[in-house]
């Protein structure tokens, strides 16, 4: 892709730095107050999204495999050599795609991020939510982890928070309930 | 009688008046013809399968007859069924649906949370002085709306008043009582609610004490209402036929022709028909649902009425309002042309064309670009331009939507403006807006620019303010969401 005519002078979000540097250190616009402190989801999630791609990969490149196997050997375990890698490379990014979760809890909203490729981030205030929902499928049930949702009027203010700790999801979720109650508004 | 929503109370002693007719606790019934008029529908299906059943083979259609006529005798009886065990009643500034034969359902609306109330009438409905009252709440769930389907037309008209009337002092009630010990300073909650209820514009309900409509009150005490659009049938025959619709349907009645003359023989149309009847519908529709479109300004909201056949008339109060949007179709643009669509809260209740549902209101189907200024000014007090247009190097990105893109702000609205072909550009209240969204996708990072989404509660409308410089994206997002808060607190 050409660059344009201005590419100099962009202070933030800038061209080159978020793709070449470390996971977590990507340009994030804070708004308003730069001293927003954002919180990660748990180190857990990373190992939970880890397990999840395995579950994906393995059986996947059997079956592609055996697949194959029956035109010949070679190309069974062509396909099967494929798909694993697709998984690994998959895994490498997972580490950057998690890192990309972060909340933020100011005043009278709360930020929430996320996207490597697309990042999002959007500002959700308290007053605002409907409810919460706070849902744990078995892979993040048995590592005790939790999603906590936040539903508002709109459909399309999709914000939820993967990987909290369940107390944490907890206690989130009855601060977010609780200071919902304090700024409630009409539709 | 349990009662789901206390805190109503204190306002309806307030509005007085306007709930106590109503309020009696007295149960009601149906207008007995409607089981006909709800069955006319199957009725109407059944009688174009048959047609086309009898039409397909012509020889043993007397069975299929003897077999038609048991369904709509079925339907029928159950219609008059569901009829007997079906009645209403309003109390305590609820209204509350009971229906169901084996499987009983008892439907609580309160009236503070319902957004719009509207009369439909089907053809067969009109024919019989029927019509539908449908209610519509906030929140995806159509079941959570209400509908009493059919009352005697003149009846439905007095009940939709008298309801929105309710509605408006409970909700005023509720904010009060809400407002009230929170805030701790009672007339300036009161006035925020006041305000918050009164229509932002100059709409506006007659200034003085009570903003509480009395739909009750005899009609003369309130200033006349005001015609604000009138649709042509001209301008509306032609400009669908200017729309995507007309094009299609030029298209299919070519192909048609084309066929019919390159085998020479009319037996080629048959394939072709299915489609042709397709299209056909489709305009029908589109004429059906916007001929005759009248909006008036009256007391207690907009007031919007249209059809041909089948008729509908509905209020939205401009508090209601989630979003305004004026579109300008390509070809449209060169007559000056323009649609302006409200988006409120709520679904509206599935009904015989299922299509509207889907999609916004149209407030005005098709008018000229003065008549969307005038109704603009309506509805959006303040008319901020989409005066900012995007960075020279959105070219590179989005080459064909370059020159809609733009927006502009005020302290109460929003607007944002974009578009391929159409150009659409979009009104929001900044006390409406439920979330805002800050998007960059790899493409916009490389050039640095930003999208902001403003997300509100209506059904498919967001403000999009789309492709900015990154450093102007970082400074709307970081200023709309106390704009929206100072709006929402009712700063006006």
């Amino acid at each position: 892709m050409s660059t344009p005519s201005e590419p100099a002078g962009r202070p933030r979000g800038g061209a080159a730095d978020s793709l070449s540097s470390g996971p977590g250190r990507a340009s994030w616009p804070t708004p308003s107050d730069p001293d927003v402190s954002w919180l990660r989801p748990s180190p857990l999630l990373l190992r939970a999204r880890r397990i999840e791609v395995g579950i994906v990969t393995l059986p996947l490149s059997l079956v592609g495999g055996l697949a194959g196997a029956t035109v010949s050997a070679a190309a069974g375990a062509g396909i099967a050599a494929a798909i694993l890698v697709a998984g690994l490379v998959a895994e490498r990014l997972l580490a950057r795609r998690v890192a990309s979760w972060g909340y933020a809890e100011r005043q009278d909203d709360l930020l929430v991020r996320r996207g490597v490729l697309v990042r999002r981030l959007s500002v959700i205030p308290y007053g605002r939510m409907q409810y919460i929902d706070v849902s744990a499928g078995p892979l993040e049930r048995s590592l005790g982890l939790a999603t906590v949702r936040m539903h508002t009027a709109a459909a399309a203010s999709d914000a939820r928070i993967p990987g909290l700790e369940r107390a944490a999801a907890a206690v989130l979720r009855d601060q977010l309930a609780a200071l919902g109650e304090a700024h409630a508004a009409g539709l | 009688m349990t009662t789901p929503l206390p805190d109503e109370l204190p306002g309806q002693a307030a509005a007085g008046d306007p709930a106590r007719a109503l309020d009696d606790s007295a149960w009601h019934r149906l207008h007995p013809l409607s089981p006909l008029v709800r069955a006319g529908r199957q009725l109407a299906s059944l009688l174009v399968l048959l047609f086309g059943i009898s039409v397909l083979n012509e020889h043993q259609n007397n069975g299929n007859l003897v077999i038609d006529v048991v369904v709509i005798a079925i339907a029928l009886a159950g219609g008059f069924v569901s009829w007997l065990v079906t009645r209403w009643q309003v109390a305590d500034g609820v209204l509350r649906i009971d229906t169901g034969l084996l499987r009983r359902e008892s439907r609580r609306i309160p009236l503070a949370q319902v957004q719009a109330v509207d009369v439909a009438q089907t053809g067969l409905a009109r024919v019989l002085g029927l019509a539908e009252l449908q209610l519509r709440v906030a929140g995806g769930d159509s079941a959570r709306g209400g509908r009493l389907a059919c009352l005697r037309r003149a009846d439905a008209e007095e009940l939709r008043r008298e309801l929105l009337a309710m509605a408006a002092a409970a909700s005023q009630g509720t904010r009060r009582a809400r407002l009230a010990p929170a805030a701790g300073l009672v007339s300036g909650a009161e006035q925020a609610a006041v305000a918050d209820l009164a229509p932002p514009c100059s709409l506006a309900r007659p200034a003085g004490p009570a903003p509480v409509t009395g739909g009750r009150a005899t009609p003369a005490s309130l200033p006349p209402a005001r015609v604000l659009f009138r649709i042509s049938p001209q301008r509306l025959a032609a400009a669908i036929a200017a729309s995507r619709t007309g094009a299609i349907a030029v298209l299919a009645a070519g192909a048609t022709a084309a066929a019919v003359e390159i085998s020479g023989s009319a037996h080629t149309v048959e394939p072709f028909l299915p489609v042709l009847l397709g299209v056909a519908a489709g305009l029908w529709r589109q004429f059906n649902g916007a001929y005759g479109t009248v909006i008036v300004a009256a007391p207690d909201g907009i007031q919007l009425r249209s059809g041909l056949v089948q008729t509908t008339a509905e209020t939205i109060w401009p508090g209601r309002i989630q979003a305004v949007r004026v579109t300008e179709p390509l070809i449209w643009r060169a007559f000056g042309w323009c649609r302006l669509d409200v988006d409120v809260a709520g679904v509206r209740q599935r009904r015989e064309n299922q299509a509207e549902g889907q999609r916004l209101r149209a407030l005005i189907p098709v008018g000229s670009r003065a008549e969307a200024e005038q109704m603009l000014s309506e509805l959006v007090a303040s008319r901020p331009r989409p005066s900012r247009p995007a960075p020279q190097r959105v070219r590179w990105k989005a080459p064909l939507s370059y020159h809609f893109l733009g927006w502009g702000s005020d302290d109460r609205y929003v607007v944002a403006s974009r578009g391929r072909v159409c150009r659409q550009t979009t009104w929001v209240p900044l006390e409406k807006v439920q979330s805002i969204r800050w998007e960059q996708g790899p493409l916009q990072r490389r050039l640095g620019l930003a999208t902001v989404h403003l997300d509100v509660a209506g059904r498919r409308v967001s403000a999009k303010i789309e492709d900015r410089d990154s450093a102007e994206a970082l400074e709307i997002l970081s200023r709309l969401p106390d704009l929206a808060r100072a709006a929402r607190s009712g700063g006006r």
